[in-house]
């Protein structure tokens, strides 16, 4: 697995069983960057409520998000949410679509429930640009969606580009170094022929970029910042831009899944290599010469 | 094998073959204890002169003998800060094992990356030519695998980099 | 903003249970198994990313990534290239480089875990390694799983994935902890007799205040497989399984064991009851070929009540084990030091797919009940009927959560505040470095 999936395995796997044979339900899980869910069985056994917390709730509203979700799933989303949580849907396993693909299709939309929460956000800023390129000037809001405790998304649309601003920060030494290698090999990567459409990747440590240089951010040799710069060919055709929004959303996890998976990959060369050097160790050891046993062994034999 | 690096490790090696005569030689502070001297360092009498021999500022190999011990330590070559985690991450691995690797010593001497202690029973119960063998060995790969690991590390990143920005480009 | 839940990892032999503190069920069980490209006749040991020195080494990319784990191994099995490994045997870390891969796939890719943010209990199984050092004595805490293997398991957690904190608990004491959902249960003690029956082996575990008495431990050659088998047999000698295709007999024989059989109080009575009434005691399963869909269906009868009773009689299934379990819990408290003897025989607590039989609680209690106040007798006439004993109270727990009990423990104690406090952290294991597994802390107990 080199890419991550965008949707939710657990609620993948929990909606397919359940439609097949419905039954009680009061389940909690994750997803990344801290979003919680619920689902569970309020009322019937036929009727599951998925309610989700994001972190940035308020800022995706303010960007769109009900607008959205109401467009992907309609009726299903409940006007109120399930106490803590930000938002939630009702599922009737009675109204499900019958037919295995229209129902595998209904599965897998559900399942998107965070990626589309916050997609609203990048779908906006797709569509400013479009309006500003039409009016030939200007600069959108700077959207900010503080997605981590200590990270944070920035999204800017101009008229012939939307920026997008990781803000990033490693906790552990390790990551932070394993982390520049792989940030400064996403900067040249466009180099190569294969992939020159791909957005453009800046990155600077502890200095912030120009367009979120006004918000005063805290400075600290840590923090470092990821830019992408998507240009229209990314998202003008739906298809395009939904696999984008999904991509991008997903870059900080995508980011530290690797480093973990780097981390885990040396180890096992350093288990190798520490096995080989045991066997040159062991050559040093001499064959056990049997020594002689000191003590006396006593055998009963009056019986 | 470089041509730099070879006299290095000959150096190393014969360095350490002299130096391992090892005797039992039991403690003169406590009855019926018996330490590697070169750990207590109490008595000047017993410990010889230590020994530096170096490659370059960066790499260099310090050698303590004493009466009944020795300790071994390696600075291994670090030139950057990838070098530097991967060589602590490294050398943390083997000292956490250090019960398997029975002349590894738990802690490096400050200033080097990892130290080796030898005993007279070790030299008495091992092959001493092989001891030296394992030294020479481990210096010699311990480079390679670092470096290894850092190229693999980069070749990863790329490869990473380049499905990622592919998943989008296209 | 509230914590997010610790995670719940049980890694079996066989099976691996995984999921989100605080829930009843975990969120997947899947076998332990590994899928990777090679061949898996290629030994165990061989390292997964064969390291030759030279160029080419690195020219490698992210081959170690390509692999499936779970059901998707399995189904991935017959793909050529791919090998399946079972990275655990005999309830030990066979292959660390499998694991580590594993619980790479298990946290991004099934949990969307991000492993920085979140804290860890990891089940700690002793299954074999209590059987190569028998002669542990009764410690403060018995050297069941080496201390190195928590160790290794440790410096993955905490340095392959960063986690926030880690808490590696033992089997039997989760166990009793998930029976503290039990309505019968008042006072939360780590007190107990573990009886944990599973698929292959089924293990009786006594545990004092949290610790488990590693002497004393039994295990019993006879567990679900066993039992399965035994149905199987009995539908054979009847020619009942004349109807069903050779290659499904054994998920029959399985499927009947699962939603037929119970555990009757008297064997003979049972045979009279069924012989005098055959209608309303003998049931028909309906089946259906798995690959023509033809309709079967067959009779099911004496092996309803017989299936279990190989736990009780293991005679009328096995030629060289004959010990009833009730004797072999009897045993294992009487090995164990005495001030904890009334404690052991009060919560006797079950765990595991293969205690889940009807009445088997029941059962268990009314035999050893019946043992133990036979030995009363005995010692009050020997005694001259001078000393009369108080009587030692016996019981059973019976639960819901009763398959994944161990999970559902760990799922219980993890949602407990003192949790957190008795983790390992991140910050303590860059400080002291691996060799904090070794410290052992028990919580959640009301008695302590």
């Amino acid at each position: 697995m080199i890419l991550l999936e965008s949707h939710n395995v657990i609620i993948k796997t929990t909606l397919a069983d359940k439609i097949n044979k419905p039954s009680s339900l009061d389940v909690s899980f994750v997803d990344y960057d801290g979003v919680r869910f619920r689902l569970s069985t309020p009322e019937r056994k036929t009727a599951l409520l998925l309610s989700m917390q994001i972190r940035c709730w308020d800022e995706l509203v303010r960007y769109g998000a009900l607008d959205v979700l109401r467009r992907e799933y309609g009726s299903l989303l409940k006007d109120q949410a399930e106490g803590e949580y930000n938002v939630s849907m009702e599922i009737d396993l009675e109204q499900v679509p019958a037919g295995a693909e229209d129902r595998e299709a209904f599965i897998d939309s559900i399942a998107l429930f965070k990626r589309n929460a916050l997609a609203a956000p990048f779908e906006l800023a797709f569509k400013t640009q479009k309006e500003l390129e039409e009016a030939n000037a200007g600069q959108g809001d700077l959207m900010q969606i503080h997605y981590r405790d200590e990270e944070a998304i920035y999204v800017q649309a101009a008229n012939d580009r939307v920026t997008v601003i990781f803000s990033t920060i490693f906790s552990d030494e390790t990551d932070r170094i394993f982390g520049k290698v792989f940030l400064q090999e996403f900067v040249d990567a466009r180099r190569l022929p294969a992939i020159q459409n791909a957005p453009q990747v800046l990155y600077s440590n502890r200095d912030p970029p120009l367009e979120i240089r006004h918000l005063n951010l805290q400075k600290s040799e840590d923090i470092g910042y990821v830019t992408f710069v998507l240009f229209p060919r990314h998202f003008s055709n739906p298809a395009v831009a939904a696999t984008t929004i999904s991509q991008v959303q997903l870059f900080r996890d995508y980011l530290h899944y690797h480093i973990k998976c780097s981390k885990a990959y040396m180890h096992s060369r350093m288990r190798h290599r520490a096995a080989e050097f045991q066997k040159v160790l062991n050559r040093a050891k001499q064959e056990n010469t049997s020594a002689e046993k000191k003590t006396v062994r006593f055998v009963a034999s009056f019986i | 094998m470089s041509n730099v690096l070879r006299p290095y490790l000959a150096a190393v090696r014969s360095t350490l073959t002299a130096a391992l005569t090892l005797e039992n030689f039991s403690s003169q502070v406590v009855e019926r204890h018996n330490k590697p001297e070169v750990e207590v360092g109490g008595s000047k009498e017993v410990l010889l002169n230590p020994l530096i021999i170096s490659r370059n500022e960066n790499e260099r190999v310090l050698i303590e003998p004493s009466i009944n011990s020795i300790r071994v330590s390696i600075k291994i070559k670090q030139a950057d800060e990838i070098e530097r985690i991967l060589c602590h991450k490294f050398t943390r691995f083997m000292m956490q094992r250090a019960e398997n690797f029975i002349v590894l010593r738990r802690k490096p001497v400050p200033g080097y990356d990892i130290s080796f202690l030898i005993t007279n029973t070790h030299s008495e119960t091992m092959l001493k030519h092989k001891i030296v063998d394992f030294i020479i060995q481990f210096m010699e790969d311990v480079d390679k695998e670092i470096s290894e690991m850092k190229l693999s590390l980069n070749a990863r990143a790329r490869i990473v980099a380049e499905q990622y920005l592919t998943a989008i480009a296209t | 903003m509230p914590q997010l839940a610790p995670i719940i990892c049980d890694n079996g032999t066989g099976y691996s249970k995984i999921g989100f503190a605080g829930n009843s069920d975990p969120s997947f069980v899947f076998p332990t198994a590994i899928s990777t490209r090679g061949s898996a006749t290629q030994s165990s040991r061989a390292p997964a990313v064969p390291s030759k020195p030279g160029n080419l080494a690195s020219k490698r990319g992210v081959e170690d990534l390509d692999f499936f784990i779970g059901d998707e191994a399995l189904a991935n099995a017959k793909t050529p290239g791919y090998g399946v490994h079972y990275p655990i045997r005999h309830g030990m870390i066979d292959n660390w480089d499998h694991m580590e891969r594993y619980w790479e796939q298990v946290i991004f890719k099934y949990l969307r875990a991000e492993p920085e943010d979140h804290y860890f209990l990891l089940v700690r199984s002793f299954t074999f390694d209590l059987i190569i050092t028998p002669l542990n004595c009764v410690q403060t805490e018995p050297p069941l799983n080496p201390p190195e293997n928590r160790e290794q398991t440790a410096e993955i957690f905490f340095e392959s994935f960063n986690i926030k904190g880690l808490y590696i608990a033992v089997q039997a004491v989760l166990a009793l902890a998930a029976s503290w959902s039990s309505p019968k249960v008042t006072d939360r003690t780590l007190t107990g007799t573990v009886i944990d029956s599973g698929d292959g082996v089924t293990h009786v575990i006594p545990c004092a205040e949290g610790y488990v008495i590693g002497s004393a431990i039994k295990h019993i050659p006879i567990a679900g497989r066993d039992i399965t088998q035994f149905v199987l047999n009995l539908l054979r000698e009847r020619g009942e399984t004349a109807a069903i295709p050779p290659e499904d007999q054994l998920k029959i024989a399985g499927k009947v064991k699962e939603n037929f059989s119970y555990v009757c109080q008297d064997i003979v009575k049972e045979f009279r009851k069924y012989d005098v009434e055959p209608y309303t005691y003998f049931q028909r399963y309906e089946g259906e070929h798995s690959v023509t869909g033809r309709q079967y269906s067959i009779d099911v009868g004496y092996e309803r009540f017989l299936a279990p009773e190989i736990f009780f009689n293991p005679e009328i299934y096995s030629s060289d084990f004959l010990t009833p379990l009730p004797d072999i819990v009897d045993d294992v408290i009487q090995q164990s030091p005495i001030d904890v003897r009334r404690g052991l025989y009060k919560n006797i607590v079950l765990s595991g797919g293969s205690t889940m039989f009807q009445h088997f609680g029941n059962r268990l209690k009314r035999d050893l009940k019946h043992l133990v106040d036979r030995r009363l007798d005995a010692s009050a006439l020997a005694s001259g009927s001078a000393l009369r004993s108080s009587g030692v109270e016996v019981d059973v727990i019976s639960h819901k959560r009763q398959r994944y009990a161990v999970w559902f423990g760990g799922s219980l104690l993890a949602d407990l505040p003192e949790f957190y406090s008795s983790c390992h952290t991140k910050a303590q294991y860059d400080e002291i470095g691996p060799s904090i597994c070794r410290r052992y802390q028990i919580f959640g107990s009301a008695t302590q």
